[in-house]
């Protein structure tokens, strides 16, 4: 049962991480590196309500807002010229990364620290005890999941990010402003990744480069699901669903790289991942 | 038939009197100057700087095999690292736990070379498959140093963990002594890649990255090329790695991490990709300065570094060495001019065709996506010397109808033979080798290469490009002489082929299919977007080659004024199937062609 709930939980968590890095590579057909340096600049918003007293709470809107921001100046200083070189986009983007986890290391501190939880103990699951606020965090998770569900399919902003993300030249013909669709994404991109490093840091210590790790296993999640949604949280739920099988009964080492291993395998095996193809 | 003819109006051989020996001389005179630098290295600098130089060296040895993956063949890899790292834990691991012995080093020299090799073989096997991209191969080639430093971590004291080996025996050297074997490694290999980096092969690589399905329709066996680059480049950095083991004497698993793999491609990136001089020059100045200045500025360093990347690969995207290279040009300009030089008629070596032989049989082919047939049930048989033109309206099949053709994964039932040979399920590569060139709609050439170049590239298959030499003189089919000579293309050799006009990128794709010296030619509109008198001329050169060299070829066209000129026989292709197969009178006056293309069928 633990290991069930732990399989979900875990799914959830990678599902919310790698979201802003889906939405961006569907719309702007680039890779976002900084990603996980937008992840730790949420992590360390949520410090800064621990550290003003604020309540816990508010980390997450918080870190949207903050990561947004980040996000749009980074857009027009970094991505717009990039929109045609993919791979340039990535180093950039890596590059970008840097700088954030420098400038954190310079205002924060490089050591280990710990924000504190808006919740904390635990609740009982069909006779099993079990972190509340994993629990809290899956809820949060499918809150994000069907919000911007509503978001692409019921606004007039998701409409025209669906139609770049099938033909961008055809939408631009039919008057799509595709730059605003483009600056848009990866703003709330940004964003979302944000609210998930806010989302983890009480699971986790904050450090300024403990976005590597989930960068890589998001990144590598995305890969497997092409640009949908569902593809997404089904490699997240079996992907993440082995690495937690790996880390119980093998070695927590070994499932640190399951996720990476199966992807490379799944994609040479079937290039269009878990999405149709 | 099979007679060799050489045809003596040939132009004059190149001018400039034995170019080789000359730029051998030179590299040579760069070789020695610098030779002389890292011999008098440990006499002038002060032992700190020595060390750190010896460290730089080793780390520009791996930049180097970076750029020649990312800057000619255009992979981007993380991957390097993982390499380097294998080869350093291959020498750590003999000689802590076998000991250090003539036998144990050999061993491990062995091992530092093969296990990073095959690791090599492996990720390239993953990265490169008919149909794979880019992306795709950095992110096996980021999976690579991710695993490997995974397994470190794993391996617990026989691997030292987190902390790394230290401790091991190592070669009794002095510091001066490893400045000169690293610096000397450095300078060797960087002077075999400049060689090889203007030889034929070269241009392959740079040809793979522009176009990799234009290279697999011409039979080269592109998967193939990369996977062998891949490891020979990961082999050479395990010895990178091999040496920097036993000059450091300690190994820890940042060696083989994908932040070490970044930072490679950062030095190489800042440095300028594709041309080695830069990528070297870059990971030493980054490397020397870094030690320097992350003293005084731990954190301020590397956001400058960070900060200084990124703008580069926004506004410079070649580097420093595009700086350099934009004064160079402005101080030296052109280069010695590539002339032309028809090879004998070679087409007729291979077996002598009879009178009429079948060279591409087509019987029962059909291709389906689902329920949706798209062919059904095509037989058809063209014999040497027949120029067919396949027609019929948009959505016929036609297109499809030749890729079922040239590429024997793509049909869904029925057999294609080509020269005699079942095609089966061969790539478009194999194909090719039974002597079938397909021309594509859109032109498919190498931007980046000249005229010269692009033709030497599809005659790789019947003459092996080499590894040391440049091209300087372009010995072609006659049939690819005939079309570069008459459509003025013999006249733009040295141009690079992005500068041509669209007839003229069309003119070179057909000289490049007739350099593979086919039997079978297959043209998808060759004469699309042409002018009246550009399309006048590519017919009568067809015609030429039908009658000169009884090719056979197979024409996809909507131009019907053109077909009735130059075909001998015309196949009408109408909702999947063959509605009629006849000579051009019968089709012209066929009522049944007349209504399709009314549409009242």
């Amino acid at each position: 049962m633990t290991i069930t709930l732990d399989i979900v939980t875990t799914a959830a968590l990678l599902f919310v991480v790698a979201t802003g890095l889906l939405v961006i590579f569907g719309v702007l057909k680039i890779i976002n590196f900084a990603h996980g340096a937008f992840l730790t600049i949420g992590a360390y918003g949520a410090l800064a309500t621990t550290a003003f007293n604020l309540n816990p709470w508010l980390s997450f809107p918080l870190a949207f807002v903050i990561g947004a921001a980040v996000g749009l100046l980074v857009e027009r200083l970094v991505v717009r010229p990039l929109y045609d070189r993919p791979l340039d986009a990535i180093l950039a983007t890596w590059g970008l990364g840097i700088v954030i986890s420098q400038f954190i290391t310079l205002g924060f501190g490089r050591e280990i620290q710990f924000a504190r939880s808006p919740l904390s103990g635990t609740i009982s699951v069909l006779g099993e005890t079990y972190s509340a606020y994993r629990l809290v965090a899956l809820a949060i998770t499918v809150a994000v999941g069907i919000g911007f569900a509503v978001l692409i399919e019921g606004t007039r902003l998701g409409l025209s990010a669906r139609a770049v993300i099938m033909n961008e030249d055809l939408a631009r013909g039919l008057g799509i402003d595709t730059y605003r669709v483009r600056r848009m994404t990866f703003v709330v991109g940004c964003g979302l990744a944000a609210l998930a490093g806010a989302l983890i840091t009480p699971l986790s210590s904050v450090d300024p480069n403990m976005g590597v790790p989930w960068l890589i296993n998001a990144f590598m999640l995305v890969m497997v699901a092409g640009s949908s949604f569902v593809s997404l949280a089904l490699a997240a739920l079996i992907l993440g669903g082995a690495q937690v099988v790996v880390s119980s009964y093998f070695s927590p080492i070994l499932g640190g790289m399951t996720i990476v291993l199966l992807s490379a395998v799944v994609l040479r095996l079937r290039p269009a991942g878990f999405g149709r193809g | 038939m099979a007679e060799e003819t050489t045809i003596d109006s040939a132009a004059p051989l190149t001018q400039s009197a034995s170019p080789a020996p000359r730029r051998l001389r030179a590299i040579a005179v760069v070789v020695a100057a610098l030779a002389i630098l890292i011999a008098a290295g440990p006499f002038v600098l002060d032992t700190y700087m020595v060390n750190i130089l010896i460290r730089a060296f080793h780390y520009a040895l791996v930049a180097l095999t970076v750029d020649l993956l990312w800057g000619y063949a255009g992979i981007l890899t993380f991957g390097q690292a993982a390499f380097f790292g294998i080869g350093a834990y291959a020498a750590a691991l003999f000689f802590t736990h076998i000991g250090f012995s003539p036998a144990t080093i050999t061993l491990a020299v062995v091992l530092a070379l093969l296990a990073p090799a095959l690791t090599g073989l492996l990720a390239g096997w993953l990265s490169f498959y008919p149909g794979s991209t880019p992306l795709y191969a950095s992110v096996v080639s980021l999976a690579f140093p991710i695993v490997v430093t995974q397994i470190i971590f794993s391996g617990g004291t026989f691997t030292g963990s987190s902390s790394g080996l230290v401790g091991y025996q190592v070669f009794d050297l002095s510091i001066e002594a490893w400045f000169w074997i690293a610096g000397g490694a450095l300078v060797v290999c960087g002077a075999l890649a400049f060689i090889f980096v203007k030889s034929e092969m070269a241009r392959v690589l740079v040809a793979i990255r522009d176009n990799e399905e234009r290279c697999s329709y011409l039979g080269i066996n592109t998967p193939r090329v990369k996977i062998l680059l891949t490891a020979l480049l990961a082999g050479i950095a395990g010895l990178a790695g091999f040496s920097y083991a036993n000059f450091s004497a300690v190994v820890a698993p940042e060696l083989t991490s994908f932040v070490f793999g970044t930072e490679l491609v950062i030095y190489v990136a800042l440095g300028g990709r594709g041309t080695l001089i830069g990528p070297v020059l870059g990971t030493i100045g980054i490397d020397v300065l870094s030690s320097y200045l992350s003293g005084d500025l731990p954190y301020v360093w590397k956001l400058i570094v960070g900060l200084i990347f990124i703008a580069v690969i926004v506004a410079l995207p070649n580097g420093m060495a595009q700086l350099a290279k934009i004064a160079w040009r402005k101080v030296a300009r052109g280069r010695g001019a590539i002339v032309s030089r028809p090879l004998a008629v070679r087409l007729h070596a291979k077996p002598a065709p009879a009178a009429s032989t079948a060279r591409l049989e087509i019987a029962h082919v059909s291709k389906s996506f689902g329920s949706l047939k798209v062919l059904e049930g095509i037989d058809l048989t063209i014999v040497d010397g027949e120029l067919v033109s396949l027609v019929g309206p948009n959505g016929a099949g036609k297109t499809t109808l030749m890729r079922c053709i040239s590429d024997g994964r793509e049909r869904s039932g029925g057999q294609v033979r080509v020269n005699g040979v079942d095609i089966g399920s061969k790539p478009p590569f194999r194909i090719a080798a039974l002597g079938l060139g397909r021309k594509f709609q859109t032109a498919g050439i190498f931007e980046s290469l000249t005229v010269a170049e692009c033709l030497r590239i599809a005659c790789a298959l019947n003459d092996q490009p080499s590894f040391l030499h440049p091209l300087e003189e372009l010995a072609l089919p006659a049939a690819a002489q005939l079309v570069i000579d008459v459509t003025g293309l013999a006249d733009v050799l040295s141009r690079e082929a992005r500068f041509l006009s669209h007839g003229q990128k069309q003119a070179l794709e057909l000289a490049m299919v007739l350099a593979l010296e086919p039997r079978i030619i297959l043209l998808d509109e060759p004469t699309a977007g042409l002018t009246k008198s550009e399309r006048a001329r590519i017919g009568r050169v067809l015609v030429d080659l039908v009658a000169q060299y009884r090719l056979a070829v197979v024409l996809v066209e909507h131009d019907l004024d053109f077909v009735r000129e130059i075909s001998s026989r015309v196949v009408v292709l109408h909702q999947g199937r063959i509605v009629l197969d006849g000579t051009v009178a019968e089709v012209v006056g066929s009522q049944i062609v007349r209504n399709i293309y009314l549409g009242t069928v």
